[in-house]
């Protein structure tokens, strides 16, 4: 009987009612759409960072990443190379000579990070050939050719073609310089790297550092499935003993810091929708409750006990979430999967989240736990929401109601 | 001798003690018999309502004790008297006597089902009931669908569903007009007789005050006169 009269009463003021269900809607729709663009932009820039940057695995010499110093080498990189490659686990494998200097334009200098590259195994790996705008990836064959980033070139004046002048010491620390021809500019998804990496042969810049042929100082591995990547780490250290061998995890803690700063600001902002949902339905709840004063006295005074009397309007919050909740899953349900394959394209402030590593479209998703957590946290609320306004039900002295009949 | 089943002693409510004392009833001795037909009467403030409040357990004496049916119910805890009141008195009170969303038929079984009687045994209670105060015709009308008479009929029907000692009624009629007040306390005159129900009922409404057998007069909170008579 009282599921009955609970039920009825929350249809006695139908446009409070469905205040309380549509605030359950939104707040568990908002939820759901912030948790899977958060999760999707999260997912997009860690692949964005492997995929383009990082790779799953990289090995240095254990002293280069202190100084970026290029005489830190590991020795024989070919035949390492080899041997990883041909192991089935690993996707790719491409080792680098980098060296850090000056690059000069007729009109201005600037920092760079300079990158010995073999083209071909770049191809799998950073895949640095999509991102060319203009010119070539190396094709016109000649050993100083030079890939820069858009920005740079602008910041240089130069365009292809332009000759530009590399600076940089050479292991016996002495300095060098080299002339370049750009034979190609690319544009990746992260502005602030393109103004800093440019990319040359890897011979030509191994012999103008003098290093030994088959020299490097960084090896990149992509590995076919990340859950082995533990296992492959092991078994790289038996191919480079004495090389300091990192995962992207490791690589960059930037990268675990964007992690954690989304999972933060996800509480946050579901902490506000939370809030706001508390606040609405306590306010509503409250309020059908004083409306009813005189009908609560006179359930008391027939004898409905305090424990039935506060059953009841919880009963009555449970049946508001109850009939919010699926609707709001549902719709935040649809949107994730629908954005999920279209995409959200953020061209509007690509310019902004480029700089910091992110590509403009956002493709949202969430796991099912995520789905409960956000059901059972809104349920929760909801639920915790009712108490007070029940509670108060519970003080009201019978005969104080009455008098107001 | 017949049972006595309101025995109150030395009644007394104070509101405010500490305040603006308000002396709401004082030192009242009521003592009232199995099967009587009571009107409480006098002005508008002089304690009627106070006085049955506490008779139906609805508020605490200042000073005295209320017996219902030889229990002390001025000793009772709230979840007790809670109960106590479910199974032992019933209530009429002026407007606000149902709950909005259930029908006629629901409102008189609501109470019946608080008391879990099966649900065979309490639809034929609930018909007889409806019956008996006239509203077989409309046991699944919502109190907002009914005439103020009707609404009262039906309170007074729930009021009885319980087979209550005796039932309180709080000027049941001043709501209503004339005709469908003196149709009400027709029907509680009847049920008096033939089912033996004890009603105490106040009002300032002299046709009403006629149909008593007994008429207890409050003056400012004092008992004035306490007479037998002839009803009319
Ligand atoms: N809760 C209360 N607080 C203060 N004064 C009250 C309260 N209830 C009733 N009174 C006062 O007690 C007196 C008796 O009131 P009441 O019993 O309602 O009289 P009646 O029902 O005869 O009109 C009145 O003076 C009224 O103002
Ligand atoms: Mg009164």
């Amino acid at each position: 009987m009282l599921f009955q009269i609970a039920w009825r009463n929350i249809w006695r003021n139908k446009s409070r009612s469905l205040v309380v269900i549509s605030s359950i809607i939104i707040g568990i729709w908002a939820g759901i759409f912030i948790l899977s663009f958060s999760w999707g932009m999260y997912k997009n820039n860690i692949n964005e960072s492997v995929y383009r940057q990082l790779s799953h695995i990289q090995i240095h010499h254990p002293t280069f990443g202190e100084e970026n110093n290029s005489k830190f080498t590991i020795t024989n990189t070919d035949e390492k190379a080899r041997q990883l490659e041909s192991d089935g686990r690993i996707a790719s494998v491409s080792s680098r000579v980098i060296s850090s200097g000056m690059i000069t334009s007729p009109t201005t200098a600037s920092g760079v990070k300079i990158y010995g590259i073999n083209p071909a195994s770049e191809i799998t790996q950073i895949r640095l050939n999509e991102y060319v705008r203009e010119g070539t990836y190396f094709e016109s064959g000649k050993e100083n050719e030079i890939l820069i980033g858009a920005k740079l070139a602008k910041k240089l004046k130069v365009k292809l073609k332009s000759k530009v002048v590399l600076t940089f010491t050479n292991i016996n620390s002495e300095i060098i310089s080299g002339a370049f021809r750009i034979g190609g500019i690319y544009r990746s998804k992260n502005i602030s790297l393109d103004e800093v990496n440019v990319y040359v042969h890897q011979k030509h810049l191994r012999e103008l550092l003098e290093l030994k042929p088959s020299e490097s100082n960084e090896m990149a591995i992509l590995v076919k499935n990340e859950e082995q990547l533990e296992t492959i780490k092991k078994f790289s250290v038996g191919i480079v003993p004495r090389g300091k061998i990192e995962d992207w995890k490791e690589l960059s803690p930037e990268l675990s810091m964007i992690i954690e700063s989304f999972n933060l600001y996800t509480y946050i902002i579901s902490g506000i929708i939370l809030l706001a949902l508390t606040f609405g339905i306590i306010n509503t709840m409250l309020m059908s409750v004083l409306e009813r004063i005189r009908e609560l006295g006179m359930l008391m005074a027939i004898g409905l006990n305090k424990r039935k009397i506060f059953i009841m309007i919880m009963l009555e919050t449970f049946y508001l979430t109850l009939i919010g909740t699926p609707i709001g899953l549902l719709s935040g349900w649809l949107t994730v999967t629908t954005l999920g394959k279209t995409g959200i394209n953020l061209s509007m402030f690509s310019e902004g989240l480029a700089s910091y590593g992110f590509s403009s479209i956002i493709y949202p998703a969430l796991d099912q736990e995520k789905y409960v957590i956000i059901v059972t946290m809104c349920l929760v609320t909801a639920i915790l929401s009712a108490i007070y306004p029940a509670y108060k039900a519970l003080q009201l002295n019978p005969s104080e109601a009455i008098r107001k009949i | 001798m017949a049972k006595t089943i309101i025995d109150a002693h030395n009644v007394s409510k104070t509101f405010n003690p500490k305040t603006i004392p308000v002396h709401a009833v004082q030192d009242v001795h009521v003592h009232i018999e199995e099967g009587e037909f009571v009107a409480l009467v006098g002005p508008s403030g002089s304690g009627k309502s106070t006085l049955l409040n506490m008779m139906g357990g609805l508020d605490e004496p200042t000073e005295g004790t209320v017996f219902i049916d030889g229990v002390e119910i001025t000793k009772l805890s709230e979840n007790k008297l809670i109960d106590f009141r479910l199974h032992n008195i019933g209530f009429v009170f002026q407007s606000f006597n149902l709950i909005p969303v259930l029908t006629a038929k629901e409102n008189v079984g609501f109470v019946l089902q608080l008391q879990n009687m099966p649900k065979t045994e309490r639809e034929k209670r609930v018909l007889a009931l409806l019956e008996e105060v006239g509203l077989k015709d409309k046991i699944n009308s919502r109190p907002g669908e009914l005439s103020g008479g009707q609404q009262q009929r039906v309170a007074v029907a729930r009021a009885l569903a319980s087979k209550p000692k005796i039932i309180l009624a709080d000027e049941p009629t001043a709501n209503l007009d004339s005709k469908s007040a003196a149709n009400l306390l027709d029907i509680m005159a009847k049920l008096n007789k033939e089912e033996k129900i004890t009603f105490l009922f106040s009002t300032h409404d002299q046709r009403v005050i006629r149909k008593a057998r007994r008429v207890i007069t409050l003056v400012d909170g004092k008992i004035e006169s306490d007479v037998e008579q002839t009803p009319s």
